[in-house]
């Protein structure tokens, strides 16, 4: 059995100070994500997907409960412990705001590798190596505002990989994309899911991106709704999808 | 309903309004500052010692309301773009464009209005603390010169000055807002800033900077040569210049510091040098406009404060010797022993109705300290003090040689300025001086004067006036009238100085009043860039980067850009004070006198706008 990369136990998380009007956002969340996995997480507007992956991602603390990524638990750090941590186990992409526009796309992707200290020597060839991956070689020298949306979200994943990370998020990479530029992105993360055995945790609300994970999680109202697997075609599992999807929004008919 | 709304997000932006409340007080406070001077005319009349004093001041009055509008504008844009989504969002709402244009008129109104409130009574107390101190310095009055901190026509040319460019911006404003679409509002952060640069361009512009501040400091370092002509080149040369390297070589500069692979690459560098190149960029004019601003600011009060101490120097350039001490009592003798003593001679003299009689051998057995003027000399500090070595042959001698043989040149010059046996002294007495048998025949008892040198006049200037009141005294027994002025070096000091005090004084108050206003433009510009890097901050949060690499990254990135025009201000200063050495005695005295002013108003500037930046950018909690 692989190593399991992400261990999220009995997770809770309230909004809102004590006295004050209280969210509960995430209600007793529990899962595990093997290493290498693909994995796709789901849910109506408000679900917490978000939420979910902020914990996740250091970025924002649980009420209780622990995740454990890589081995090591995150519940628990103090902020600088946390930064560190990210910088070295964490990769991310975003929908938005993914890239700094005063640095050119080679700047982009060496910055993981400056921060955590990687000899100036060993930058480059990482660098590199990861474009070619991509197929973003042409562009490096780039400013982001002289390239499209699609190679920005394939520089935001060239920068999540550099650094090989343990685990690498994304909330929504394809939502500014077109299908055209979205398809692309998926099947990058495919590629670097498939042949560089990067684990992946997607968050997204298009079936038709999720379609190309190995696992979706549906969050419903903050609690694990259903897991579905792939075991066939593509279209087969994006049809399962939709299925499940139809079945979460009929109980509470908006 | 929208002026509710309006209010409770200005309550919920507290902090911002609260920067924009903080600059527009300081402009106000310094702009009030500036006019209580030049307002007051009676007191630049009474004070000036160049004819062009009053001018300078309105030239100074319009250059500080250009840069005050240009700051208020810097700062409303920086509300502005806090406020756009908001005013977007209003729009998208459905809510009517005449009423936010309404709204945002009569925000920046009510903000411009506390300031200027605020600002006034701050100048006030500005004027009144830096007025004091400086003419406590300076030693001069204000009640004898007229100066108010409070001075009504200042304050009514401020808020009128200031009221117009409120309504002005406030208008300019609003009639921003109203042109633009909603779209542009609600993507007001996502604006990018576009690099264009040129190789070719930069290397001609890099040149074109080079060679005019070369011109430039050649010609203020040789002005003696130019004369009038090299001023006019060197400011013809120098501002372009200062542009000049301000747009192209420190781009360049910065540039070729990325291409650093070592430097660029490691840890945050890449992001602070990326931040740094654009903003750069962006802010050349500014930045060019602060390093003028600075030399300007910075060389009005070195100049004043240089003319101040080159006082003593002028003032001793005429006399050797400190001080000549006609009858000394024991406590005059007392307060020259407690000095350190350079030079103390002792001479011989009678006096009668009609006369004074100097011993010759006396005086020639140690002959008094004279300065020696050279036809070839051409600053006043190449004069070389020696002693008079003519010998004195003839047994009779007077001034003008009506009795006996006249004074050779240089023993005239030690009688009556260094032993100050002049007019005032011994009123219509003929002075002689007179050999060992004709002393013996004046009828009268012999008296004593001492010439004493110190080794630094300016330190032990109070004990020369205790020394000066006694021969006063002295003057007047032997003149038989008042007198009010005996002359001698402690004299000719004290009319020098109240004569430029006041003009040392107005260069050092404008200089100060510059200096803060320039600083608060950078800071000002720079904070209203600051909203669009919010975003940035965030995402370097967000993959991992420590709070305390990213304070460091604006400190370092701040830091820089407020050192280049500081540096190339400061170059500016320092060659530019050469252009002083034919009127001044030594022009660099006490010269980190003002840089350490500078330096401290500057860096007071750089540690509030680093921690207003960083309470603009970074994550609040943490
Ligand atoms: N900082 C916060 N304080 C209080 N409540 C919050 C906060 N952030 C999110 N919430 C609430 O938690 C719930 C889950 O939010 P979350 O952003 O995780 O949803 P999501 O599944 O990502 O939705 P979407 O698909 O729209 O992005 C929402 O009801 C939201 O209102
Ligand atoms: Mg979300």
């Amino acid at each position: 059995m692989a190593q399991s990369v992400l261990q999220v136990n009995h997770l809770n998380k309230v909004y809102g100070k004590r006295k004050e009007t209280q969210y509960h956002a995430l209600k007793n969340i529990s899962f595990a994500m093997k290493q290498g996995e693909f994995v796709g997480i789901m849910g109506a507007s408000g679900a917490g997907k978000t939420t979910l992956l902020n914990v996740i991602s250091t970025l924002d603390q649980a009420s209780s409960g622990s995740v454990k990524i890589a081995g090591t638990d995150i519940t628990n750090m103090k902020q600088n412990q946390l930064a560190d941590f990210r910088s070295q186990q964490l990769g991310f992409i975003f929908q938005d705001f993914n890239l700094l526009e005063n640095l050119t796309v080679y700047e982009n992707i060496a910055l993981p590798l400056s921060l955590q200290g990687v000899a100036v020597k060993n930058i480059k060839p990482s660098v590199l190596k990861v474009a070619k991956n991509l197929g973003i070689e042409e562009i490096l020298p780039k400013y982001p505002v002289t390239i499209s949306g699609g190679q920005k979200q394939r520089v935001a994943a060239a920068r999540a990989l550099v650094h090989e990370p343990a685990l690498i998020l994304a909330d929504e990479p394809t939502g500014a994309l077109d299908s055209k530029n979205a398809k692309s992105l998926m099947e990058t993360f495919v590629h670097m899911n498939e042949n560089l055995g990067t684990s992946i945790m997607l968050v997204t609300h298009d079936p038709l991106s999720a379609s190309y994970c190995q696992r979706i999680l549906f969050i419903q109202d903050g609690q694990l709704y259903k897991e579905i697997h792939r075991t066939h075609k593509r279209n087969e599992f994006h049809q399962a999808i939709l299925d499940v999807l139809s079945e979460i929004n009929k109980p509470n008919e908006w | 309903m929208l002026v509710k709304l309006s209010l409770s997000s200005m309550r919920k932006m507290f902090k911002d309004y609260l920067v924009l409340l903080f600059g527009l007080t300081i402009s106000i406070a310094i702009f009030y500052m500036f006019q209580t001077l030049a307002q007051n005319e009676a007191f630049v009349e009474a004070n000036k010692m160049i004819s062009a004093t009053m001018f300078v001041f309105h030239v100074g009055t319009f250059i500080l309301g250009f840069i005050t509008i240009f700051y208020i504008f810097y700062a409303t844009s920086f509300i502005q773009t806090l406020r756009q989504k908001e005013m977007a969002m209003y729009l998208t709402l459905g809510a009517k464009k005449s009423k936010i244009t309404q709204l945002m008129f009569m925000e920046t109104l009510f903000i411009g209005i506390v300031s200027l409130v605020i600002g006034i009574i701050i100048g006030m107390g500005l004027t009144a603390v830096i007025a004091d101190v400086l003419m406590d310095m300076l030693d001069f009055s204000a009640e004898a010169t007229g100066f108010k901190a409070i001075y009504t026509s200042s304050i009514i040319t401020t808020v009128i000055f200031y009221i117009i460019l409120f309504l002005l911006t406030s208008i300019v404003n609003a009639w921003q807002i109203g042109k633009k679409k909603v779209l542009d509002l609600l993507q007001a952060n996502k604006q990018e800033d576009v690099i264009k640069t040129s190789g070719l361009k930069t290397f001609f512009g890099v040149l074109v900077s080079i060679i005019l501040m070369v011109i430039g400091y050649y010609t203020m370092i040789h002005i003696a040569k130019f004369q009038h002509f090299g001023v006019i080149l060197a400011t013809i040369t120098i501002v372009p210049g200062t542009y000049f390297i301000f747009i192209s070589f420190l781009p360049y500069f910065v540039k070729k510091l990325k291409q650093n692979r070592m430097l660029n690459e490691t840890g945050i560098n890449s992001f602070t040098l990326g931040q740094l190149r654009f903003r750069m960029l962006n802010l050349t004019k500014v930045l060019g406009t602060v390093a003028m601003l600075i030399a300007l600011g910075l060389g009005a009060m070195t100049a004043g404060l240089s003319f101040y101490h080159n006082i003593e120097l002028q003032a001793s350039s005429f006399q050797a010797n400190d001080a000549a001490i006609y009858e000394p009592t024991k406590e005059d003798i007392d307060t020259i022993e407690a000095m350190d003593v350079s030079e103390k001679n002792t001479y011989e003299y009678k006096l009668t109705n009609d006369g004074v009689f100097f011993l010759k051998d006396s005086l020639l057995e140690k002959p008094p300290l004279v300065p020696h003027f050279d036809r070839s000399m051409e600053a006043i500090s190449d004069i070389q003090i020696k002693r008079v070595e003519e010998k004195l042959p003839a047994s009779l001698y007077t001034m003008d040689g009506t009795e006996g043989e006249e004074l050779p040149d240089k023993w005239l010059n030690a009688i009556s300025l260094e032993l100050n046996a002049s007019y005032t002294m011994f009123g219509e007495r003929t002075v002689y001086v007179v050999d060992q048998s004709h002393y013996e025949n004046v009828d009268a008892k012999e008296k004593q004067v001492i010439v004493t040198k110190t080794d630094d006049f300016s330190k032990h200037v109070s004990s020369f006036k205790q020394l000066e009141e006694r021969q006063q005294e002295v003057a007047e027994s032997y003149v038989g009238k008042p007198v009010d002025n005996v002359g001698g070096k402690y004299n000719n000091y004290v009319s020098l100085k109240s004569f430029s005090s006041g003009t040392v004084f107005m260069g050092i108050f404008l200089g100060i009043a510059f200096l803060m206003m320039m600083a608060s433009v950078l800071m000002f510009k720079l904070l209203s860039s600051a909203g669009a890097d919010i975003e940035r901050y965030h995402m370097l949060r967000k993959i991992g980067v420590r709070q305390s690499l990213l304070q460091r990254s604006i400190y370092r990135e701040l830091f820089l850009l407020f050192l280049f025009p500081a540096i190339i201000g400061l170059v500016h200063v320092l060659i530019g004070m050469q252009m002083f050495s034919f009127i001044l005695v030594e022009p660099y005295t006490k010269v980190w006198l003002p840089i350490s002013i500078f330096l401290v108003i500057y860096g007071l500037y750089y540690v509030i706008t680093v921690q207003l930046y960083k309470r603009i950018v970074l994550p609040k909690h943490h």
